[in-house]
């Protein structure tokens, strides 16, 4: 496969899974912001702090007109990480190897890039229909998953893209995570409606009633973001995707992987396949949660120099 | 309602109409118009906006850079198809692989022996002095002597209904998805009148290109890796050259992923590097290598050309057509005929004035009013004049770049493009259309589907169908 095409499935992929991030994460925080609760709400901040690139002052002025925050999240063209943006890029690159992807992926991202930039889209923001606006995106980006699934031949082209996926899945966890607990003593023991935020927007919720039952809510809250291998959106079941399918890639390639990415990413993959609450938790949760980044953005980055360095 | 109520509005006052004879409609166009009649205005109109989303939802759309926003536009589709019977299209068949076989014939001739102007056929100046005259591709052989394996003729209808030639388009021709994309759109919108009415098809274009690609292999292997090459996604054709690549399942490439070395042309893939065999380029002559050809290209390959002329690799087409389909050239086309095969052309020119000859040039200063004037290395509707719409300074203004380079412009008497029905503003009303069928040639023989590319001028009584200039298009039906 060429290797510009590589980088492009790559990337569609991770632009479209920070998309459908981003779309669940302002839908929980704009709905969780309705609910005046014990703990005072700062996703708003966290929101910003992900995903929009304002200097400091300015998003403090827009941290209490959520109407604005909405806005600019989804579509200031000024905001590299606005949801615009990333669409905008994800059908750039879905553009540039139509010839990988098949006809049926390349319609819903077109659709989607479309809807994003429909002229429609700011008045329906305006006249206070924000919700069911952000579902219908959220919709179409699950949609796309859907698609891939049932439409995308197994081979090189999917293994690209599933890497591209669980990267950026495992990255965008982590961050949320991070931003969550810095700052905050964990070793005070918080209720679940302190996690609730971060569990709903990593679609976790409803899991985490049905299977952690005792009051320990922090450590439950850590287990089932970092190493739960049954929940989706945890590191460790990421990382395992990651694994998978960095597998197929090196063997349909260079079986020798003279780069050792194999050896890389194994590493990443120990330091949370033979951790446990206790240990992430005298590491310190942000320390152990910036040091596994770290370690991804390095292995993201050997990745793209094997195999996608064309030019 | 009936057909007369459907056709009230329609007036097709000075030129050959393709649907009405006499006000009678025409046997071939009576079953469509008795099924839009049988349809009403109110569904045709859903029928059109339903195509307009069709062409939109699947990414069919140019990019108009007016401003930064970089809006994108459907190219305007017609939803009335236009009809060529089955005697119609035999003899523009007939006539088009006649004129391919000679235009192949005159480009090797010009590129080794030179023949014709040494036996006087056709002046040595005017190869000389045509831009696209390629000098560094003299010499070089080509895999079955064939130089236009891919072709876009474009045919228009005089006053009388006569099919003449208007321009050869031998370099990279485009359209072609926009006919099979129109074709698919059609079965949608009219799937019982394609049935009834024995339309021809045209899907087979992709696999017959393909096939032709293969063949042109240098390497005797088993699987020759063709791909298409691509300027990228800025060129307004993007959308063609990702189509085709799909269609035939293969690889798209940018300048970029390819590599020459030791005169063999490679791709990067993330395997390493593989060798290429084919090259079906969409890139112009001059952007190909920049060794050869303009330096700053970063849209070509370095050292293409070495490997082309060693025969390492195919280049479809091939390099320096452009002298073939020159306008000032194109008046030479029926002699070639008559030299090359001994045969009367089938398909006529339009009549052409050369402005390096005083007479004729004096002649078209005279009548400018009945000329449209055109640059010979210009293409897509610029650089040209209408004289029925020009003003006195426009044509003064042509007055004296025609005498300060006279080499540049060619005249030729309007010809009133024939008229269609086209469903516009809610009515049926006429437009002027032209015709472009696409024709493969390989080794076994020309090949053209039967149909092709009929573009409108959508604007009431322009002449001008060129996509850049306001045009649109039509599904093309030929019918037994």
């Amino acid at each position: 496969m060429l290797s510009r095409s590589a980088d492009s499935l790559f990337w569609l992929n991770r632009y479209i899974e920070r998309s459908e991030g981003l779309l669940r994460f302002l839908h929980t925080t704009y709905v969780l912001s309705l609910d005046k609760g014990p703990y005072v709400n700062n996703s708003w901040k966290i929101l910003l702090d992900i995903f929009s690139t304002l200097p400091p002052e300015e998003k403090l002025a827009l941290e209490n007109d959520p109407d604005k925050i909405v806005e600019h999240i989804l579509l200031a063209q000024d905001n590299v990480n606005s949801l615009r943006m990333i669409l905008n890029r994800a059908r750039e690159n879905a553009r540039g190897m139509q010839d990988h992807i098949t006809k049926e992926v390349w319609e819903q991202v077109n659709f989607t890039y479309h809807k994003i930039n429909s002229k429609s889209l700011p008045a329906q923001l305006k006249s206070n229909n924000e919700i069911p606006a952000i579902e219908s995106l959220l919709k179409n980006c699950l949609l796309y998953t859907g698609i891939v699934d049932s439409t995308m031949p197994r081979g090189m082209s999917w293994d690209f893209m599933n890497l591209g996926k669980y990267i950026e899945r495992c990255m965008l966890t982590i961050d949320l995570m991070e931003k969550q607990v810095v700052g905050h003593d964990l070793s005070e023991e918080k209720d679940i409606l302190y996690w609730r935020g971060l569990l709903f927007s990593l679609s976790g919720y409803e899991f985490h009633l049905k299977n952690y039952r005792s009051n320990e809510a922090n450590y439950n809250a850590i287990h089932q973001v970092v190493l739960n291998v049954l929940f989706p959106h945890s590191v460790m079941y990421c990382l395992d995707r990651v694994r998978k399918y960095l597998d197929n890639v090196v063997n349909q390639n260079d079986p020798s992987d003279p780069a050792g990415l194999t050896r890389q990413f194994g590493r990443i993959c120990s330091a949370v396949e033979f951790a446990d609450v206790g240990m992430i938790r005298q590491v310190g949760v942000p320390v152990y949660l910036s040091q596994l980044r770290n370690n991804l953005h390095q292995f993201a980055w050997s990745l793209s120099q094997t195999y996608f360095s064309y030019s | 309602m009936q057909v007369e109520e459907l056709l009230s509005g329609y007036q097709h006052a000075y030129a050959w109409d393709e649907m009405l004879e006499k006000n009678r409609v025409r046997d071939h166009y009576l079953p469509i118009m008795q099924k839009l009649a049988a349809m009403g205005f109110d569904n045709i109109k859903q029928h059109h906006a339903q195509a307009s989303e069709l062409f939109m939802s699947q990414g069919i759309t140019f990019t108009v850079y007016s401003d930064d926003a970089g809006i994108e536009r459907i190219f305007p589709f017609d939803i009335i198809p236009r009809i060529i019977t089955a005697a119609e299209w035999a003899h523009v068949e007939a006539g088009i692989k006649q004129r391919l076989k000679a235009l192949n014939m005159f480009l090797k001739d010009i590129y080794h022996e030179q023949n014709i102007i040494r036996d006087r056929m056709i002046p040595a100046w005017l190869i000389a002095s045509c831009p696209h005259f390629t000098r560094e591709v003299y010499g070089i052989h080509v895999p079955y002597d064939l130089y236009v394996h891919i072709s876009g003729i474009d045919l228009i209808r005089g006053e009388d209904g006569t099919f003449f030639i208007l321009e050869d388009n031998l370099r990279t021709p485009s359209g072609v998805s926009y006919m099979l994309e129109n074709r698919e759109v059609t079965k949608r919108l009219f799937p019982g009148l394609i049935n009834t009415n024995h339309v021809r098809m045209v899907n087979n274009y992709p696999l017959l290109l393909h096939h032709n690609l293969l063949s042109l292999s240098p390497r005797n292997v088993k699987n020759p890796v063709v791909v298409i090459l691509t300027p990228g996604i800025f060129n307004s054709a993007y959308y063609e050259h990702t189509f085709l690549a799909r269609q035939m399942g293969i690889p798209l490439v940018e300048g970029r992923d390819l590599v020459v070395v030791n005169h063999k042309v490679f791709m990067k893939t993330t395997r390493g590097l593989e060798q290429v065999d084919v090259i079906y380029r969409r890139v112009d002559d001059e952007f190909l290598d920049p060794i050869t050809f303009q330096p700053d290209s970063i849209l070509g390959v370095a050292g293409l050309i070495g490997a082309y002329r060693k025969g390492n690799v195919a280049i479809v087409n091939a390099l320096g057509n452009g002298v073939a389909d020159d306008k000032a050239v194109y008046a030479y086309v029926p002699n070639m005929i008559r030299y090359y095969l001994n045969e009367e052309p089938i398909l006529p020119n339009v009549p052409t004035y050369s402005m390096s000859d005083k007479m004729q040039q004096e002649h078209v200063f005279k009548n400018m009013e009945k000329m449209v004037i055109k640059r010979t290395n210009q293409s897509g509707g610029y650089g040209m004049l209408m004289g029925n719409k020009a003003t006195e300074e426009e044509m003064e203004s042509f007055r004296k770049k025609i005498l300060e380079n006279p080499r540049e412009f060619i005249a030729q008497p309007i010809v009133k493009l024939s008229t269609v029905p086209c469903f516009l503003d809610g009515k049926i009303t006429s437009r002027h259309v032209d015709l472009r069928p696409y024709a493969l040639c390989g080794p076994g023989g020309i090949e053209i589907v039967p149909g092709g590319l009929t573009r409108v001028a959508l604007k009431e009584g322009s002449l001008v169908v060129n996509s850049s200039q306001g045009g649109g298009s039509k599904d093309t039906w030929i019918i037994d």
